[in-house]
């Protein structure tokens, strides 16, 4: 009991997020090349070496930081991001944990990491640190509200809030099509969360870094690691939410979420390499003034596609 | 976990607020200590919900009113500290002293 | 009922952080920790309501207080003289009053929790918890739930109507002043009056 309840889940999530985590490396230094980027050595070595090489590495001190919140909290974003890969289903049997309010889990998980990312400018002590902080606490508020529009809609034509039943719900037609809003939005809001690409504004050049500005080492390792893995979360339930999980012709279940948590995990990366930066206020005029309401538009569809079903 | 545990859980929190709400001399502070009272009464109202009230679905619903009752709380407490920083530069409770004889 | 060992050891786990992050609010130096611990505490009573049974409000403790305490510890940057706990620093008052009735009420509470005799009725086999909540809230009790909703949006219109600069008056700050560092002293935290401005309280 204790192995197929605790042991094997936990074995699961481990596995797709070291495996995930390594493959975002991975692909992104392969389109950093295609986009022209000089790259040093192989793709498949690099993260491994630049791992290796931040773990050898002195992890700084500011002058006095909060030391156990600035060393918890990428760790806890690491933690984040497996707890969202614990929701996700990968066949209507194999979920690490099949609980009949995932998608408000996942909801929670992503105003937790507000928190968490607050924390770990907040907690170093350092101009520039705090300052990715507060913009990311500014944005997340945005983040939080369309990925919770946009899942509500998609949960509606499921009539549940477990994600199983939300893939279950997509037999008949997937829900990019269903919602052809929803789909785009999320990927948005993926990009926000991880601050990645062009939506990196707490972590940004401009303030020499953001929140991990001072970080370096080991800890520096923690987050990157994290941001990874939540990226990883991120394509999962993008996959499950909107590209109908485990369901396809052929291919055995599992099989088809991954081809699709992959296909999902290139467009966010390329997205990331494509799309423009945005300044930190434009952003947010962006998000409150143009996503917000178009994530109201997609619920008005859902529901309106609800009720002329139901 | 027993009803009586959790109530005594409960009770400990509402104890550990009051004293937070009457205690602090700072505005934020003391709705700290309101919010933790209401915690308490959150986990209450759940723990009659599941053990002793037969799941009643009122047993939920009160939970989220309380809910709502704390962001109202919030909202308003947030919005009367800017509005006496405003005018006071404090945030102090004993600089409202308005209303004193 | 009888919950399995791992349900109580977690309880029992997560009663003491409860607790113990609580009592941490009114101790710590940081007010950001303060508000943190304040969400731990949140958490951990989440997460007990989970092993409750009561799966929906568990999960909505968790972001609905993740973005309050969020929302909290900017007030706290904002308000506080000392959000870092940089120094130690102990800002109450009566306390020995605060603390004789936050023991009264644990002890009155607790009391009740003793010696009362509840009726022991578990949660029927095959209750869907959020099925249930989602019925009430939008069957009999809708008006509760709706006025809930407009409570919530009264509160909206009136927080921005006491927080916003302009007034029907004039500005929210107009007319008021600072007061002085000392009793009848000058307006602190004043900027310095410029030549020729129309202030009159030169420096003597």
């Amino acid at each position: 009991m204790i192995i197929d309840e605790l042991v094997l889940p936990v074995l699961m999530v481990l596995m797709t997020l070291v495996a995930g985590v390594y493959l975002v490396a991975v692909i992104d230094r392969w389109l950093a090349g295609a986009f022209g980027l000089p790259q040093g050595g192989s793709a498949w070595l690099g993260p491994l070496r630049r791992g290796a090489w931040l773990l050898t590495q002195h992890a700084n001190a500011t002058e006095a930081p909060d030391w156990q919140a600035w060393r918890l909290a990428p760790a806890l974003y690491l933690a984040l991001a497996a707890m969202g890969l614990a929701v996700v289903p990968w066949s209507a049997t194999l979920v690490a944990t099949d609980l009949t309010t995932s998608v408000v889990l996942w909801g929670s998980v992503e105003a937790l990491a507000t928190v968490v990312i607050f924390l770990h400018g907040w907690s170093a002590n350092a101009l520039f640190a705090l300052i990715g902080a507060y913009r990311y606490v500014a944005l997340g508020l945005s983040y939080i509200l369309i990925s919770m529009f946009v899942l509500i809609g998609v949960a509606l034509p499921a009539e549940s809030l477990q994600f199983t039943q939300v893939v279950t719900s997509q037999t008949e037609m997937w829900n990019v099509v269903r919602q052809p809003l929803g789909l785009p939005l999320f990927l948005i809001v993926g990009l926000g969360m991880t601050f990645w690409g062009p939506l990196n504004l707490a972590d940004a050049d401009d303030l020499a870094g953001g929140t991990a500005s001072e970080v370096s080492g080991p800890p520096r390792l923690v987050w990157d690691v994290a941001r990874a893995a939540m990226l990883v979360a991120f394509s999962g339930v993008a996959a499950s939410a909107f590209l109908g999980g485990w369901l396809g012709p052929w291919l055995p279940g599992p099989l088809w979420m991954l081809i699709k948590m992959l296909a999902v995990l290139v467009v966010l990366l390329l997205l990331g390499w494509l799309l423009p930066r945005v300044a930190p206020e434009r952003c947010m005029t962006l998000m409150w003034v143009v996503l917000l309401p178009l994530s109201f538009v997609d619920l008005l569809w859902a529901g309106i596609a609800a009720l002329l079903n139901g | 976990m027993t009803l009586v545990t959790l109530l005594l859980l409960a009770a400990a929190l509402i104890g550990i607020g009051l004293y937070g709400a009457l205690s602090q001399q700072s505005f934020v502070m003391l709705m700290m200590g309101l919010e933790l009272m209401l915690n308490g009464v959150m986990l209450a109202a759940v723990a009659f919900w599941a053990l002793s009230g037969a799941g009643a679905p009122e047993g939920q619903l009160l939970t989220i009113v309380v809910m709502a009752v704390m962001a109202i709380e919030m909202a308003m407490g947030f919005a009367l500290v800017v509005a006496v920083f405003r005018t006071n530069q404090a945030d102090m409770t004993e600089a409202l002293s308005g209303l004193k004889h | 009922m009888d919950y399995p060992l791992g349900v109580d050891i977690a309880f029992l786990l997560l009663a003491v952080l409860a607790v113990v992050s609580a009592w941490r609010v009114f101790c710590t130096d940081s007010m950001v920790r303060a508000s943190f611990f304040l969400l731990v505490s949140f958490i951990a009573v989440g997460v007990i309501m989970m092993l409750l049974a009561a799966v929906y409000l568990g999960v909505a403790m968790f972001f609905m207080m993740a973005v309050e305490m969020m929302v909290m510890a900017l007030f706290m940057v904002m308000f506080m003289m000392n959000p870092a706990g940089l120094n130690p620093m102990m800002m109450v008052h009566q306390h020995r009053l605060s603390i004789g009735a936050g023991v009264a009420a644990f002890v009155v509470l607790g009391g009740v929790a003793l010696l009362a005799d509840f009726p022991v009725r578990p949660l029927p086999a095959g209750l869907e918890p959020v099925r249930s909540l989602g019925e009430e809230m939008l069957g009999d009790s809708m008006l509760i739930f709706e006025s809930a909703g407009v409570v919530l949006l009264t509160t909206m219109v009136g927080v921005v109507v006491l927080a916003s600069h302009r007034g029907r008056y004039g500005g929210a700050a107009e007319g008021s002043m600072p007061p002085g560092l000392e009793p009848g002293g000058e307006p602190a935290g004043m900027p310095e009056a410029e030549e020729g401005g129309g202030h009159h309280h030169h420096c003597h």
